[in-house]
């Protein structure tokens, strides 16, 4: 009975305790607090226990809070089941012909900013003037400005592959959304989907921040070759785990794998590579995981074989592609 | 005739802090989440008190004082922001590690408590409560991040909250 009464003290405690946390919390508020603290002197101290608490918690050591982060404040998708698409085997040629670019003029004697950009279904290579080579995705947008004590690089959209020659004064800072990349003899690719931002690292090191969180919380790791970094704005923190060079490089040679990936993205970066857009209808769809290998010249009769292993409808239109819920398309 | 005035605001406030000064300093806590902090600006609203001129336009002299320590907590809370901000760009290229002198060791055997008692919340609860209290999110974060409102995430946390203080008073409190 004792134990019930302070069960409730607690609970109320912590409605309080939420309550009075919000900074526009009126006047009103203070004073229903107050009377409710004036009624029995358990509550106030219950109240000040849920202090100390959260004050602990909120200045846990650094391994203890990044784990509890880890572990509890990162969504993960739910996970399906997947097989590999023996339709996406085929093999054709995709002609590349020249992307839209802009060039170099007065490049080198200033602080100028250059734009490159490259069309759907083109792939295209180049070296900045350092010497330093990059590979542009298809339908990618790449901001480069050279000054005189940093080389940064801005990735709009779209995916690229960076062979940077290495220079201590002039640091090679590549950012994409919220996620900065800092050379550290490197080469390395940068995928960047709406928010989403993957690093893959397949020599030497690089360091990755979040740009998000101000403050001691910010998130900065060292990534070395071998290792993938994935940002997902919806989630706390950076998710690092293995991949081959083979597979990071892989669209350069018209192949896309993705492992682990949601569809959403999956789709968002072969659209790059396709005149005939794939769009998902229901958005629950984004949220299926796909790992795999898709070939840029059949990225059709890959989506024709997505039911096979996804419980989704496709309807193929003249100028674009719809997924849809298999099950939501029972129903009506 | 000033004199008089005086002496009877200095007694008003007097009582104030004899009968609320631990309630303010809860309240104070709960904002800055520090109780060093909630101390010293409990101190400043005093000395506000004190020197304030319009004390005849205040109904209550308890909510004024509250009203105070409420802004002045904000005020805080946006400084120490600054100075977070400007630490980042002071340390960039030093790790980012126990750089604030109040970091409390939580004993393995406490945090393996507190992950327990979390796992045994449904998933937005204990998301939202680590977000909130353990990362140091506002509420309107968390909620745009869990695609909640933040009456849902209010909800959430408050109830992690009572439950993980709970269990670990258990285990506090042979």
């Amino acid at each position: 009975m004792a134990n019930q009464q302070q069960e409730e003290i607690v609970q109320t405690a912590a409605d309080w305790w939420v309550r009075l946390r919000e900074p526009n919390a009126d006047g009103d508020t203070v004073e229903q607090w107050l009377a409710w603290t004036a009624e029995d002197e358990r509550h106030l101290e219950a109240f000040e226990r849920m202090n100390a608490f959260a004050e602990r918690l909120g200045h846990l050591d650094r391994v203890s809070r990044q784990a509890l982060i880890n572990a509890f404040a990162r969504p993960v998708p739910p996970r399906r089941h997947w097989l590999p698409l023996a339709a996406a085997a085929s093999i054709a040629v995709v002609v590349l012909s020249g992307a839209v670019y802009y060039g170099w003029a007065h490049f080198a004697s200033g602080d100028t900013t250059q734009t490159y950009q490259s069309a759907v279904a083109q792939n295209r290579s180049f070296s900045l003037p350092d010497g330093t080579k990059v590979a542009l995705g298809a339908a990618s947008t790449l901001t480069v400005h050279y000054g005189r004590d940093r080389r940064s690089v801005e990735l709009r959209g779209g995916e690229a592959f960076f062979d940077v020659v290495h220079d201590n004064s002039r640091p090679f800072v590549v950012t994409a959304g919220d996620v900065s990349v800092h050379d550290i003899g490197t080469a390395f690719d940068v995928r960047r989907t709406g928010e989403r931002v993957m690093v893959a690292v397949t020599q030497g090191r690089v360091e990755i921040a979040d740009l998000r969180t101000g403050a001691s919380q910010r998130n900065t790791l060292e990534a070395t070759a071998g290792q993938r970094v994935s940002f997902d704005p919806n989630a706390s923190g950076m998710a690092v785990d293995t991949m081959a060079t083979e597979q990071v490089t892989a669209w350069r040679n018209d192949r896309l794998e993705f492992i682990d990936e949601p569809l959403g993205v999956v789709i968002a970066n072969l659209n790059r590579y396709t005149s005939k857009p794939v769009h998902i209808v229901d958005a629950d769809l984004n949220k299926l995981t796909y790992t795999g290998t898709v070939r840029t010249d059949a990225i059709d009769s890959w989506v024709g074989a997505l039911p096979e292993v996804f419980p989704l409808r496709v309807s193929k239109e003249t100028d674009q592609i719809m997924l849809s819920d298999a099950r939501h398309a029972e129903q009506h | 005739m000033s004199t008089v005035t005086l002496s009877v605001h200095v007694s008003d406030i007097e009582r104030l802090f004899r009968e609320h000064n631990r309630a303010l300093i809860a309240f104070l806590q709960c904002r800055l989440n520090s109780l060093s902090d909630a101390q010293e600006v409990a101190q400043e609203a005093y000395l506000r008190m004190l020197t304030m001129d319009n004390r005849e336009e205040v109904d209550s002299l308890r909510g004024y004082l509250f009203k105070i320590a409420g802004n002045l907590a904000i005020d805080r809370l946006r400084k120490r922001k600054v100075r977070s901000d400007f630490a980042i760009v002071q340390s960039q290229d030093e790790p980012m590690d126990e750089q604030s002198p109040d970091h409390h060791a939580m004993a393995v055997e406490q945090v393996a408590g507190l992950r327990h008692a979390l796992r045994e919340l449904p998933a937005k609860a204990s998301q939202a409560f680590v977000m909130h209290v353990i990362e140091g999110r506002d509420f309107g974060s968390v909620a745009q991040t869990m695609k909640l409102s933040e009456r849902m995430v209010r909800y959430h946390v408050a109830h992690a909250l009572a439950h993980c203080r709970a269990r670990v008073d258990e285990k506090e409190v042979p």
